[in-house]
Order: structure tokens, then sequence, then C-alpha cells
């Protein structure tokens, strides 16, 4: 860089690479390396599948047929049928040829025999085919169906750290794509294999017991094949493999760029985001054209290989039935047979491909079946909770050596309204997620009711203690749905008394639909003061004993908010709640405020005390109230 | 939509040209092969048989030949066709105005763009090749086996009423059940990504257990529809082949009869008979299912047809008017409500801001603060009244040049997945890095990028999934501050940053951009004290202005809000 010797501001100095711009690789690594341990991330997902290699593919399978436990019958059933089929496809070109052969030597009564016997067989044949297909449906939609249950139960208990350092679209990929690609790769290539094998085989034996010279013919336009096969797929999956990356760009891009379209407008970039998805669309377009003809081409290059086995046959048969080798109906039987005979090689060639993916496929669900549940210890209950939190010298970090919580020692007694304050980073959120037992401690103790959260029951804990989070997430449901999350059997009189009280109750009646005003989109409709509010509600109407409200309100306007925490003394009495903010307004009341700052405690006390302390928390008040802001 | 395929009309003839070449060589293969058969085999004529082998060689080449060509020339048209539809798509959804793209919502948007344009595409390439090929295929075919004996076509005539009747019936039963299967698909999805976005909130409320129930009944649902689909679809395929081989016994025994009575069929003419039968039932069948996916690919064409038609409902001014004052916005007797809806979430607004003023909004959530200074950049068009800027109306300027004057930082901070300097610089394509740094100075945002390991080059992640919400904020607030602007819009922009933070990116704002008119929404009235005016929004009414002390005296709701914050304050 020709910039070298010239002072580059500080921030400016390193670039993750040496290139001059940031390739998307490159963001999605230093991405992973900057994860934020925050609630609602998104991550990019996988693009389309390719053909990958899998680990441990005898282990793979062996977990896959656990999933057919249930259907041997069927299973059964369906391998029965797919024998038939090929068998009786290998007999019917040979009665086909032996049809001709009678018609050739006016034997009648012959041909009426043989006429009548292919009907047979078409007839069976055609009978087990459906047989086959309907069997496979009926599994295939078992196993998938049993397969996503396992699944989904396994994300819906798996632990938060997980989730917070693993991107959601590669979770869901694992349903979406993973599941689909095993369940289809199973049953529509399965059948095929077993039955591609076994005409290959039966084709093979067939047409050496007619003539084994001619059969050696045949195998000519076999090699052919097979060497074409191997050449061309090579040279498309890598062509298939840009395409796939290419076409993931563009998709990405696009996305962003309709998502964040409000900043586009209002930067007037509308034309520079236009011309760079057109950039990438039409080299999209000309990868896809090559790709595209590559794979045009595969099939008039096999019906061509084909067709020359076919002369080739002709030939050599019109020779060895002048010279009295063969009957007419042979060549006319091997004529069917060398058709049948490249297409299985062609086919197994393919679901090489595909049934590589789909045991990598499957080898990815299981990967993550096998991750190890939330910890589920503890078995106290907490029947009569009181409320009483202690933190006793904990420590804590995300990632080992970098802590966020130093020695942390905090005592919350039954009843209490303590507030955290400490600018971001300070530790407050990890407070929160510590208490839900969503991370686990490093060293320290963390006490409810003097009992130490490991040993008291999961559901226990986090049924008595109910937070509200600063990202809200609402369900795709009703208001009401929503507001009676926490039980759903609640009375309409509780739910609506959670609304009062969180100052919400008056925009829901003004919907025309009221409490069962449906929210689309996880309640995207809402402003995002809306949404904490009905977060708030929700929260209430759970009952909790401990409240936690991180940043609950910081999209509410303050007179709201007030008219909330007025509502709420009543409710909060004999209950803890912990509240975290940047507002002071929103912590003043607390009976103890606690200032964090790089995870210690370096002040705690009523906000009077606090200010009369004239440190940090002054500090802060005078920002605040003081107007030094515009 | 056509017209998307008129730039490649050319290649539009060509390709089908080769696809008849190519299929005229499949056709004329049995006939060849009948030849073979019947006069170099049975007359024992061995030299016969190599010449038409060779003949036959020949053939195959030319078709193959044939066939890669029209794949070369079919996919220039379809590929070409889907970049061009997809371009075009991309710049008609970025020219909408907000109204529209709420109405589409993105998500249907994105899946327009991605999902839809691929189903035309594949449906244009695949009635270039597909719909020619097997056309061919079906009429060449019935033609070749005419040309063999009327006879035989009669057998495949007989079989056809049955092949259509059944494609028919059963595509017709299935049709709609793609639709149910792939809402059901939406519903699994859905239960599942709400439940690893909202992971804190299922297990903060033990729902593990209901969460699970709700995802079975989905599956379930999906898969009972996916089995009567597949069940349907599975009778297809064995009812075509029972057909077909009812149609080769027909063929074989016709021909017997035939022969036998003395007419002049041989084996080997039979032989190709059955040839050309699998040809033209394959071909018909095939082109049935070009149909069914035909009517798929017309649903997408018009839900991209209903974007492409839909005007961009805000369109340039062309008045020329001068502009008579720099700097300043105001506000004419303004009334708004959302496209759509009745009520009105602005109701006569007077308001006007002078060139270099600071003017801060404050009121409670959904009493139109947003939507007030949505309508200065025009990012809708107010219902009633006028919105001036510069003295000139807004609906005269270009977009361009009106959307140039303005700097605006909203609510929900949009940043994209590139460096963090690229983002900064998003409004102003060539700051260098000293003017990159300075504006991240401003908003409070350099300090902790140069902390970080690759400083101003530290890629972001998609949506900014990366960075605290405050620290977004503030890379939206620089990226605001660097864009060229006469006129700075805050929405609630610094409602993530501490206190401290904040006054010292409000200190430093003032003091590197002090002739810039801004106009400020806050929550805090902390932010907004020193404000030359403050307006209070109620209901979409503005219920008092003035400065912080006369709003005090004069405003019940101001000195209300004040208080909610103050309560007891003892510093006020």
């Amino acid at each position: 860089m020709e910039d070298r010797n010239k002072t580059v501001p500080k921030g400016f100095e390193r670039r993750p690479d040496e290139k001059h711009s940031v390739s998307r690789d490159d963001l999605k690594r230093a991405v992973a390396q900057t994860v934020n341990f925050r609630p609602g991330r998104g991550g990019p997902g996988r693009g389309p599948a390719e053909i990958e290699k899998a680990e441990n593919v005898k282990g793979t399978a062996r977990r896959m047929l656990q999933y057919f436990s249930g259907a041997r019958k069927q299973l059964a059933g369906l391998i029965l049928s797919v024998v038939a089929v090929t068998l009786l496809s290998l007999a019917a070109p040979a009665m086909q040829g032996s049809a001709i052969d009678s018609i050739k030597a006016h034997d009648w009564p012959q041909l009426y025999r043989c006429a009548a016997l292919l009907l047979g067989i078409f007839v069976v044949n055609v009978g087990a085919n459906l047989a086959q297909l309907l069997l496979s449906a009926r599994l295939s939609q078992g196993v998938v169906r049993r397969m996503r249950h396992d699944l989904f139960k396994k994300i819906d208990n798996l632990p938060i750290p997980y989730l917070d350092t693993h991107s959601n679209g590669d979770i869901m990929s694992r349903m979406t794509n993973d599941v689909e690609n095993v369940s289809n790769t199973i049953f529509q290539s399965l059948g095929s294999l077993v039955s591609g094998v076994l005409t290959l085989v039966g084709t093979v034996t067939i047409m050496f017991l007619y003539c084994w010279q001619l059969t050696l013919v045949t195998m000519i336009s076999v090699i052919l094949t097979v060497l074409v096969t191997k050449k061309m797929s090579g040279v498309m999956r890598k062509i298939y493999r840009k395409r796939s990356a290419l076409l993931g760009e563009l998709n990405g891009h696009s996305e962003e760029m309709i998502t964040g379209y409000r900043s586009i407008v209002a930067y007037n970039k509308q034309r520079d985001v236009t011309a760079e998805f057109e950039k990438t669309s039409d080299t999209l377009a000309k990868v896809s054209v090559k790709a595209e003809i590559l794979g045009g081409s595969m099939g008039p290059i096999m019906n061509c290989i084909s067709n020359i086995g076919f002369v080739i046959v002709a030939a050599f048969g019109g020779y060895f039935a002048y010279t009295g080798l063969i009957t007419i109906g042979t060549i006319s039987a091997f004529i069917v047979y060398a058709k049948q005979f490249s297409r299985p090689i062609n086919e197994i060639a393919q679901l090489y491909g595909s049934i590589q993916t789909a045991v990598a496929g499957a080898e990815r669900v299981f990967t993550l079946m096998d991750h190890p549940d939330e910890d589920n210890s503890g078995d106290k209950t907490l029947r009569d909770t009181k409320g009483e939190i202690s933190f006793r010298h904990v420590n804590f970090s995300y990632i080992p050596g970098k802590q966020v919580l130093y020695d942390f020692n905090l005592d919350v007694k039954p009843g209490q309204k303590i507030a955290l304050v400490g600018a971001t980073g300070s530790g407050k959120t990890t407070v929160v997620n510590l208490l839900m037992r969503f991370y686990p401690l490093d060293s320290g103790e963390l006490l409810i009711d003097g009992v130490n959260i490991n040993e008291i029951r999961r559901d226990e804990l986090r049924r008595s203690t109910a937070i509200v989070l600063q990202d809200t997430f609402l369900f795709s449901d009703t208001i009401g749905g929503n507001i009676k999350y926490a039980d759903r059997d609640a009375s309409d009189e509780r739910m609506k008394n959670a609304a009062k009280m969180s100052n919400i109750a008056r925009y829901i009646e003004r919907q025309p639909d009221g409490y069962d005003t449906y929210l689309s989109h996880a309640g995207e409709s809402l402003s995002h003061g809306q949404r904490q509010l009905l977060a708030i509600a929700r929260a209430v109407l759970a009952d909790p004993k401990i409240l936690i409200l991180d940043e609950a309100t910081s999209s509410v306007d303050t007179r709201t908010e007030k008219k909330i925490q007025d509502a709420m003394v009543n409710l909060m009495k004999n209950r803890t709640s912990v509240i975290i903010a940047h507002r002071l307004s929103t912590v003043r009341d607390a009976d103890r405020i606690v200032v964090m700052d790089h995870g210690r405690v370096v002040e705690t006390g009523s906000h009077e005390e606090l200010l009369a302390q004239q440190g940090v928390y002054y500090a802060l008040y005078q920002t605040q109230f003081e107007g030094k802001a515009i | 939509m056509l017209k998307y395929l008129k730039k490649y009309w050319l290649f539009c003839i060509l390709a089908p040209l080769f696809m008849v070449g190519e299929v005229s060589m499949d056709l004329w293969q049995p006939d060849l092969m009948a030849k073979i058969v019947d006069q170099g085999v049975l007359q024992s004529d061995f030299s016969l048989i190599v010449r038409v082998g060779v003949q036959m060689i020949l053939c195959v080449l030319a078709g193959g030949t044939f066939g890669v060509v029209c794949g070369v020339f079919a996919n220039i048209a379809a590929q070409g066709f889907g970049n061009d539809l997809r371009k075009d798509l991309f710049g008609h959804i970025m020219s909408l105005s907000f109204e529209q793209t709420d109405r589409f919502s993105t998500g249907s948007l994105i899946t327009r763009l991605s999902n839809d344009v691929t189903q035309v595409q594949n449906m244009v390439g695949l009635a270039i090749r597909g719909l020619v090929r097997n056309g061919v295929m079906f009429f060449g075919g019935v033609f070749m086996l005419w040309r063999q004996s009327p006879r035989f076509a009669l057998v495949a005539a007989c079989g056809m009423p049955f092949l259509i009747g059944l494609i028919v019936f059963f595509l017709r039963k299935a049709s709609p059940l793609f639709r149910i299967v792939q809402e059901k698909l939406d519903g699994v999805n859905h239960v599942m990504q709400e439940d690893v976005a909202g992971a804190r909130v299922v297990k903060a409320y033990v729902k593990e257990a209901y969460e699970l129930g709700r995802f079975d009944r989905a599956n379930d649902a999906l898969c009972r529809e996916n089995l009567r689909v597949q069940t349907l679809l599975s009778f297809i395929g064995p009812g075509m082949n029972i057909i077909m081989n009812l149609c080769v016994v027909g063929v074989i025994l016709v021909g017997g009869v035939t022969v036998k009575k003395g007419g002049g069929l041989t084996p080997g003419s039979i032989m190709a008979a059955i040839t050309y039968l699998t040809q033209i039932l394959g071909g018909f069948g095939f082109m049935a299912m070009i149909f069914q996916s035909f009517t798929r690919a017309k649903a997408s064409a018009e839900r991209i047809n209903e974007v492409l038609a839909s005007e961009p409902s805000l369109a340039d001014g062309a008045n020329e008017q001068p502009e008579t004052a720099r700097g300043t916005v105001e506000f004419r007797d303004v009334s708004f409500a959302y496209p759509g809806t009745t009520q009105n979430v602005l109701e006569h607004i007077d308001l006007t801001v002078r060139q270099g003023e600071t003017l801060a909004v404050i009121g409670a959530t959904g009493s139109g603060k947003s939507t007030l200074i949505d309508l200065i950049p025009r990012f809708y068009d107010a219902t009633s009244g006028t919105v001036l800027v510069n003295g000139r109306d807004v609906r005269d300027y270009s977009l361009d040049a009106l959307r140039d004057k303005i700097s605006i930082v909203m609510q929900r901070a949009e940043l994209y997945s590139r460096s963090l300097e690229e983002n900064i610089r998003w409004g102003a394509p060539d700051a260098r890095p000293e003017q990159i740094k300075a504006a991240a100075q401003v908003a409070q945002a350099d300090d902790y990028i140069c902390e970080k390991e690759y400083g101003y080059y530290t890629p972001v992640s998609e949506g900014g999934h990366s960075l605290s919400g405050g620290q977004k904020q503030r890379v939206s607030v620089a990226r605001a501050i660097l864009k060229p602007h006469e006129i700075l819009i805050f929405d609630d922009a610094t409602s993530a940053l501490d206190l401290r933070t904040e006054a010292a990116l409000y200190r430093a704002l003032n003091e590197r951009d002090p002739d810039s008119t801004k106009i400020i929404i806050a929550q805090r009235i902390a932010s907004i004290r020193n404000a030359d005016r403050i307006i209070v929004l109620d209901n979409g009414r503005i219920a008092a202005v003035g400065t912080h002390d006369s709003l005090m005296e004069t405003s019940d709701i101001y000195r209300d809000i004040f208080l909610s914050q103050q309560k007891e304050g003892g510093a006020a």
C-alpha cells in the first residue's frame, strides 16, 4: 500500500485482510470472533447444500436406522416391492423379445401366450411400483416427523450459551435444509439405489445368459458412460459450488438491503445499491449459463453414448444373428437391456453425491442432538419463595480470560426493589443471565432464600422469576395470547388487569379486535415502546416472586413509565424486584441502587445516600438533570 | 413479463430450431434400426448393417451436437431473462415509497426477488427446451408411427384419452394441496424461528413443554398434508406406466395379427413402433408436467408483476421553484394519516424551524414524533397541508435533491455487513480516514472502535448484531454527521447511550456543526433541555412550544414529563 509512510489515523492501521476491501468470508470469520452475548442475534444461514464429506458414515447410518425401527414391516414391504419391480422390469424385455420372435416364426399361439404373460408382468409391476411409492411416502413422512420432533425438543433444551454463540440461521437450517435433505434422499435415492444395483446385476446376468459375446460388446458403452460421468461431474461440482456461493451472496445482499431499506432511502443510496446488486446479478447469470449448459449437456451426451451403444449392439447383433448365434428377438431384448443398463449407472453416479450430502446433513442434525441439554440438576423446590437473593464472591466470564464480573457481592432482602446502574459493558445484564441460570458461574455462589440456585429445580427457579428484556420478544399470536404466555388458562380478568397495570390496556381496547388483535411478524406493527409495555404485562401476569426488568422501559416515555411504576407499587409489595436502567428516573425509587463499573460494584446505597457521597452516581445524576446535554 | 424475453428473441428462436434438429435425429433412429433388422439382419446383408450403422452414429452425433447447442441458446435466453427481470425488480423495489414497501412487507419482497424470479426463470428455460422437445417428440412420434402403420397410431390414440384423464384428474386434486403444504411448512418454520429467537423468553417462562406441543401440532399437520400430496402423486407414474404398457401389448398383438393376415408388417417395424410409442406417451406426460409447473410459475409471475406494476407513489417534483431560505423547515397546517387508515396521526401542525436552530420534539409513545419528521425527507406525503424545506414545497424537489440536504438518524440503527469504516462513509463515499475518524469522535464512537483489533476495518455482522445497541446508535450518528447536510434529524437516536456519553456527543456536535438546522426527538428532558425551542407533541397535535424555562411555566404536560424524570430530585 502506497500510503504506508503517511501517518494513518488511529484505528485505521490494521485491516482484517491485506486485500483492499473486506470479503464476505472475512466478515463471517471476524464476526464469529466478536460475538456479543445478547439475545436475538440472527446470523447468515448456510447457502444451498453442495456435496460434502461426512465424518462418520457408519455411526450416522446406524442412528438413521434407529428411526426405522418402529416401521420394520413397512420397510420390509418397501424392499420387497423394490425387488419385485426390478425383477419384473428385467423380465418384461425378454418376454417382448420372445413375442417378436414368435411373430417372425408365425407361431400364433405362442404370440398370444407371450402377450398374456407380458400383460400380467406389466400389471404386477405397476402394482408393486405403486406399493413402493406409497410405502416410501408413508415411511419418509414418519421418519421426518420423528426427526423434527426430536430435533425441536433438543433445540428447546439447548443451553443459552450455545444459542448465544451459534447463529440462528445455522440452527434453523438443520431443521429446514438438513432434515428435509435427509428424508428426500432416503426415499428418492434408497429405492433407486436398491433397484439400480439389482437392475445392473440382473441385466448383466440375463445378457450373459443370452449371449456373452454381445454382452462384452455392450460393455464398451458402459465404460464410456462411467468415464464421461466422472469427468463431467468433477467440472460441474466446481461450477455449481461457485454458483451457489454467488447465489448466497446475492440473496444475502438483497435481503439486507430490503430490510435496511429506510436508511438506503434516507441516504439516497438506491442507485449505488442497485448497481451493486446488478453487478453480482450479472456475474451470477454468467456463471449460471455456464453451469446450466454443462448440466444440460449431460443429457444429450449420455443420449449419444447410449445410442452409439445401441448401434454397436445392432451391428454386432446383426452379425451374430447372421452367423446364427442369436435370434432377432434377442437383439430386440438386448436393445432394451442396453438402455436399462446405462440408466442405473448414471443414476448411481448421481446418487453417490446426494447420498453423501444427506449423510453429512444427518450428521449435522445428530451433532446438534448430541449437544448436552441445559443443566437440569437440583431437586429442591421453592414452595414459598421469599425472594431473597445473594451473590457471594461471584466471578464470571463468557469467554475464558475475559472476565466480566469480579468478586461480585450483592444481597437483596425479600420484597426489596434494587436497581443496577452503570455504563454499557459494566456487567448488568450478566447478573440477570446468572440469576436465571442461563449461564453457570465460574466461581462463588448465588443463593435464593439461602439455597444455592444450582440445587433448586430449574423450572421452579424460573417459574418464580419473571424477566423483561430490552430486546422485547413477542410471539405471532393475539395480544391476549402474548399476555397470557405464562399461564394460558389465566382468566380474561387477570389479563386485563395485567394490561392495565402496564398502561397498555387503553391502546389494546382501541384496536378493533381488542385483545384478539393478531400480532403478525412478532408484533412488528407495534412501536418499540408498545412492545415493551406488552412484555411487562406478560411478566405481571406470570405473578412472579422475583421480577427482573432489564432496560424494560427504555423506549417508553417517562410519564408512562411513571404510571407503570405507581401501578406496580402494590403488586410488588411482597416481591423482590431487580431493575436495570441507565435512565436514572427509572431507578431513583429503588430501595437500593448498585452502581457497577467494569464488573465490580463501585457504589451502593439509596438515591439520597449516593447523592450525598458525591461519587460516580452523583456525577451521572448531574449530567442527567443538570441539562449538560444540548 | 414477456417483454423481458424480447432482447433474446434470436436465442428463443434458435434454441427450439436446434431442438427440432435433435429430436428429429432421435426420431429417425428407430427407423434406421428397423432397416438394420429387416433388411440387414433378416436378409443377412452385412454390408447394409455397417452402412446404416455408420449413418446411425452420424445421426446420433449430430443429434447430440444439436442438443448441446440448443442448451447453450436456451440457457442464454432463460438466464438472461431471469437476470434482467431480477435487476429490474430490485431497482423497482428500491424506488418504492415506504408506504408501498410497508404494504408488501419486506419478507414478501425478498421472496418475490429470490424464489419467484427463479420460478419464472426456470419456467422459461423449461418452456424453450422441454415444451418444444416433448412437443416435437410427440407429434413426430405420431407421424413416424403412422408411417410404420396407421393401425399402430390407432393403438396410441386409444391410450391417449386415458392418459389425459389420469393426469388431469390427479393434478387437479393435487394442485390445491401444494399451497396447503407450503402453508404448513411455513407454520413449522415459524414456530422454530420463534423459539430460536425467543429462547430466553421460552426458558424464563418454563414453556418448553408447551412449545414442543405447539411444534408437534404444526409438524403433524405438515406431515399429514405432505403424505396426502405424495400419495396422490404416487398414482401418476404407475398409472402412466400401465397405460403405456397396455399400448405396447396392443402394438404387439395388432402387429402379430397383421402379420398373420399377411399385412406388410415386419418384426423390425413392430420393434420400431414400440420405441415410437414410448416416445409419444413419454413426451405427452412431460408436457402435462410442464403445464402443471406453468400454473405455479404463473402465480409467481403475478406476484412479480404486482410489484413491477406499482408505480412509485412518490414522484420527483418538476416544479423549479427557487429555494428561498437555506436550512429551514416549515409545516403548514399539516395533517397525516397512514395510507389505508382513517385515524389522523398528525393534526393541523403549523411549525417553522429556522436555519441553525436546534428544535427538540418530546412527547409520549405514539404521539406522532417519528411521523412528523418522516414527512420532511418525504418518506411519506402529508395527507393535507404542505411541508416546505428551504421555503420550497418538498413535492417540488426531485427526491434526490431533497434528501441530499437532510441527514437523518433513525430510531432503529440499520447497519450493513461491511466494515465500520464503510458503514460510516455510507453517505459520503469519498471521505478520507481523517474525516471518518472526526465524525466518529463527535459521535463518541472513536474510543470503542479504536479498541477493536481491526479498528475501523472491523466488520459488522448482518443487521449489526455484533454490536451493542449503544454502539450501533453511535455508528449511525457518525454516519449521519459525515454525510453532507443542511438539516440534521435525530429520531430518538441516542436512547441507548448512557447520559455522560450522550452529553459529550451533543456538546461535540454543537462545536463541530453549529450551522446545521437540527431537529432532535428525545425521551429525556436532560437531552434537550438547552435546545433553542422545544415542542411538546400530544396525540398528534402541538400541545406547546417554547424553551425549557417557558414550557416549565406554561405547559402542564411538559412539567409533568419533567417531574416524571425529576420527581423529588434536588437539582431541579
